[in-house]
């Protein structure tokens, strides 16, 4: 009798976690869906799909293949999975169509939520924002790691005039921007002024553009208000969804055990193609460690030589204090390992911060304070500067050796500032 | 001319540069354009107005008027409203609403207004008001609408059709319309900001919203799931088991990241191989350190450059398989707050509009550095090979050598002059 209410139980539970499952997620299917997703329904496969385009679309911020026909949309999910590292071959066998293979995007949902909180990430990520944000953390926004997206309309070879013409232009953007970027403070901080105490929340003090701007037109702040109502009913959704998952990982188990496992991938002769294709990402980074390879290599040439003929008096303390010193290196570099090692920076704040105009001098509640972040900045700004200085005068180095390599021509650069 | 690689590769790195500040830009240029709308006049259709607050609700009195009028308005005004309460007493008898609408119409009666621009309004706004069941509960919701209309409703009662039906007749559409139009004193945010007052469903919501974002968060860190996080582990395991491709191989993903770590090696590295170089060893200790340092720092290159030869060996041997060929650009990862799902709400003080103007410029001073030296890094690789390889002093490889020093010493700014030395015949 118990297990038959644990049975029954269990059989109401499952449903209501998958609903709660999908109302938190974006485009979410109705429970049916995923019922016959484990029996291999083909019905099921255009729906899971639409889901798992929406959702890796999401995660990956990628706003530019929104508008794809449903079969270059299969595409991308199966690549944006291959990606991440998914490990079934079975989805990649797939046709794009969406006529079937049910069971086998059920799973990849499955793996995507098992490997980090999905629906939390999503709401973050599409989160109402209330207040005037300003990111305090140290990704550089502007600056994009990786190969640029490949394009197709380049021309021919082009001439260096145009690489000069576009920095130049490049130039004449930053410069628009920063002024844009001025203005921009001034209205924001005459805007916080003068609304000043009306905010229901103390800690905050005064309104911030969007909320003044609900109060302007309250047609956008209807919309404004429709938005928090659906993320907090997907808040919910969410929070309810924690509370009962267990039941659907069970379930999960049994879909899994439904499948037959895969044949191991035979190995297929590597196709040269491929290798041209990632050189480009590479460049950089190898040019830059070999470079530095050199110049240790010179420094250390040098210093060991030095030492060489310094060394005199070997006595035992001598060996004593070698080791040591040994010791002591090998920790440092230890040490400077951790630095770009698994750590990182993820500890420091990563998220955009609201900004709140208090009086100077204030007690001030919690939160961050601007003159320290400005101390901070103004450090990584000077970090900076001087990176790129080194840089250049490496450039400026290796062509001044060229210049000299070249009789007869005087070079005459350019008046320092 | 440059080669056809280094040109494709360059151009594109540059204007991928440009489209990303484009971006920027244009974010900026909305943002602005909002703010200024803000800044400006509003229209006396969108003039809000001080709610003054039902009396169950708070007790706080209404904020004053949202302008003042001359004294022989207000007088005027507050003979009108007497009237005004007169006639809803009788009308509407003795109810709990009623009354409290009385209080609090009383109340705002008192708040003298310029009136027409709270004739003005909006019929389309009166009828949206209060759907709330309490019709002596202010504002609709969602509906920011000047509140005071409510209370111009009843002053101006008189003016229009006797609208004073109970309570909420009294906002009933029909009413002041167009009575005497005075010049409408336009909203502005200078003068009446302080007077603004978010609409109450609005800030249910948000306070809502900020509370189910601390539950989702504590859920979290709380961490009381241990069945689902093992339940969930084995999901992942079983399906590696079973699936086709070898667990031991990185994913794209993975081999990205480890190349952004090898960059971010290199250029620690590098710091601390300048540091160390320009240290002066005082005795020989130092000096001993020194060397061993430089001897740790030339190891650890040199296992970097070998990792990074291992990835390149891996993804060439990945190109096979029945996946599809297209592979997705790795968006850089939006760092909107959507990295950490953990959310509680992180405030950043200022406290002048310079302060802030300098915290923002700092900002996009390091992210167009960073920008510079990434652009640097890639022209320094693409352009220096070519200046170095070729040998012939013809003008036109002088001009590029020319133009590759401006490039890349001077950011494109400044040029250097080439003179020929040539003896006088």
């Amino acid at each position: 009798m118990g297990r038959r209410r644990h049975l029954a139980d269990a059989a109401g539970a499952l449903p209501e976690a998958i609903a709660a499952l999908s109302r938190s997620l974006p485009a979410g299917p109705s429970p049916e869906i995923f019922r016959r997703a484990k029996f291999d329904r083909p019905e099921a496969a255009p729906a899971l799909w639409r889901l798992l385009f929406r959702v890796l679309s999401l995660l990956r911020a990628d706003r530019a293949s929104a508008s794809r026909a449903p079969e270059a949309q299969a595409r991308w999910v199966k690549a944006a999975l291959r990606a991440q590292g998914y490990p079934r071959l079975g989805l990649a066998r797939l046709p794009e169509d969406g006529s079937q293979g049910s069971r086998e995007l059920l799973l990849a949902l499955a793996w995507l939520l098992a490997r980090e909180p999905l629906p939390e990430r999503l709401l973050a990520q599409t989160r109402v924002r209330l207040g005037d944000e300003m990111p305090v953390c140290e990704c550089g926004a502007l600056a994009s790691p990786g190969q640029p997206a490949p394009r197709v309309d380049t021309a021919g070879p082009v001439d260096v005039r145009r690489l000069q013409w576009l920095m130049g232009k490049l130039r004449f953007r930053w410069r628009n921007l920063m002024a844009s970027q001025q203005e921009q403070c001034a209205l924001l901080g005459k805007i916080h002024a003068y609304t000043r105490g009306c905010h229901g929340d103390r800690s905050l003090g005064h309104l911030s553009v969007a909320e003044t701007e609900l109060l302007r037109d309250p047609e956008g702040g209807r919309q404004l208000l429709q938005r928090l109502e659906s993320e907090n009913a997907r808040l919910e959704a969410a929070l309810e969804w924690r509370r009962r998952e267990l039941v659907f990982w069970q379930w999960m188990d049994t879909v899994l055990g439904a499948c037959p496992p895969e044949a191991s991938q035979p190995t297929f002769p590597p196709r040269l193609r491929g290798r041209g294709r990632r050189a480009g990402a590479w460049g950089p980074v190898a040019w830059e460690l070999q470079a530095l390879q050199e110049e240790l290599q010179a420094a250390v040439g040098a210093r060991r030589a030095a030492w060489a003929a310094r060394v005199g008096g070997q006595g035992p303390e001598w060996s004593a204090a070698r080791q040591a010193a040994q010791e002591a290196v090998g920790r440092e570099l230890a040490a400077l390992r951790q630095a770009w090692a698994r750590g990182g920076g993820r500890a420091q704040p990563h998220r955009p911060h609201r900004l709140v105009r208090t009086e100077a001098g204030g007690p001030g509640g919690p939160g961050l304070r601007a003159a320290e972040v400005i101390g901070v900045l103004r450090s990584r700004e000077a970090c900076l500067e001087e990176m790129l200085c080194q840089l250049q005068e490496q450039c400026r180095q290796q062509l001044a050796r060229l210049a000299g390599a070249l009789p007869g021509l005087i070079w005459i650069p350019p008046p320092r500032r | 001319m440059l080669p056809l690689g280094c040109s494709r590769r360059l151009v594109a790195e540059l204007q991928d540069a440009l489209d990303t500040c484009a971006e920027r830009q244009r974010q900026l240029e909305q943002s602005l354009r909002v703010s200024r709308r803000l800044l400006r006049a509003w229209e006396p259709a969108e003039t809000p107005t001080p709610e003054p607050t039902p009396g169950p609700e708070t007790n706080e009195e209404a904020p004053s008027p949202a302008c003042t009028p001359s004294p022989q308005d207000l007088k005027e005004l507050e003979l009108l409203t007497q009237a005004l309460q007169k006639a809803v007493h009788v009308r509407k008898g003795i109810s709990k609403a009623g009354e409290r609408d009385n209080a609090s119409s009383l109340k705002s009666g008192s708040i003298a207004t310029s009136a027409t621009t709270a004739a003005a309004p909006h019929r389309a706004s009166q009828t949206k008001l209060p759907r709330g069941t309490r019709q002596a509960t202010r504002p609709a919701k969602g509906l920011p609408k000047p509140r005071l209309l409510s209370a111009g409703d009843q002053t101006c009662a008189g003016r229009g059709p006797l609208a004073a039906k109970p309570g909420p007749g009294l906002r009933d559409p029909q009413k002041a319309p167009s009575a005497a139009p005075q010049a409408p004193e336009a909203f502005t945010l200078k003068e009446k900001g302080t007077l603004l007052q978010l609409p109450m469903a609005f800030r249910k919501a948000a306070s809502q919203n900020s509370c189910l974002w601390a539950q989702l968060s504590s859920t979290q860190t709380s961490d009381s799931m241990d069945a689902t996080t093992s339940s969930k582990t084995q999901f992942l395991q079983k399906m590696q088991v079973t699936s086709g491709w070898p667990s031991s191989r990185l994913s794209a993903a993975e081999v990205e990241a480890e190349v952004g770590r090898l960059q971010k090696a290199c250029s620690l590295l590098r710091l601390r191989m300048e540091e160390e170089l320009t240290r002066d060893p005082t005795d020989w200790m130092q000096e001993y350190r020194g060397l061993l340092t430089l001897e740790g720092l030339q190891a650890i290159v040199g296992q970097c450059l070998h990792r990074l030869r291992e990835l390149q060996a891996e993804v060439v041997e990945q190109q096979l398989g029945p996946w599809p060929e297209e592979r997705p650009p790795m968006a850089s990862l939006p760092c909107g707050g959507g990295a950490d799902p953990t959310w509680s709400p992180q405030l950043l003080l200022y406290s002048s509009t310079q302060e802030l103007q300098t915290l923002a410029a700092l900002r996009l001073r390091v992210d167009m550095l960073d920008q510079q030296i990434h652009l640097e890094k890639v022209l320094m690789a693409e352009l220096l090979p070519l200046v170095s390889m070729q040998e012939p002093l013809g003008a036109p490889q002088l001009a590029l050598c020319r133009a590759v020093h401006s490039l890349l010493c001077e950011g494109g700014q400044r040029f250097l002059t080439i003179l020929r030395d040539e003896p006088a015949d």
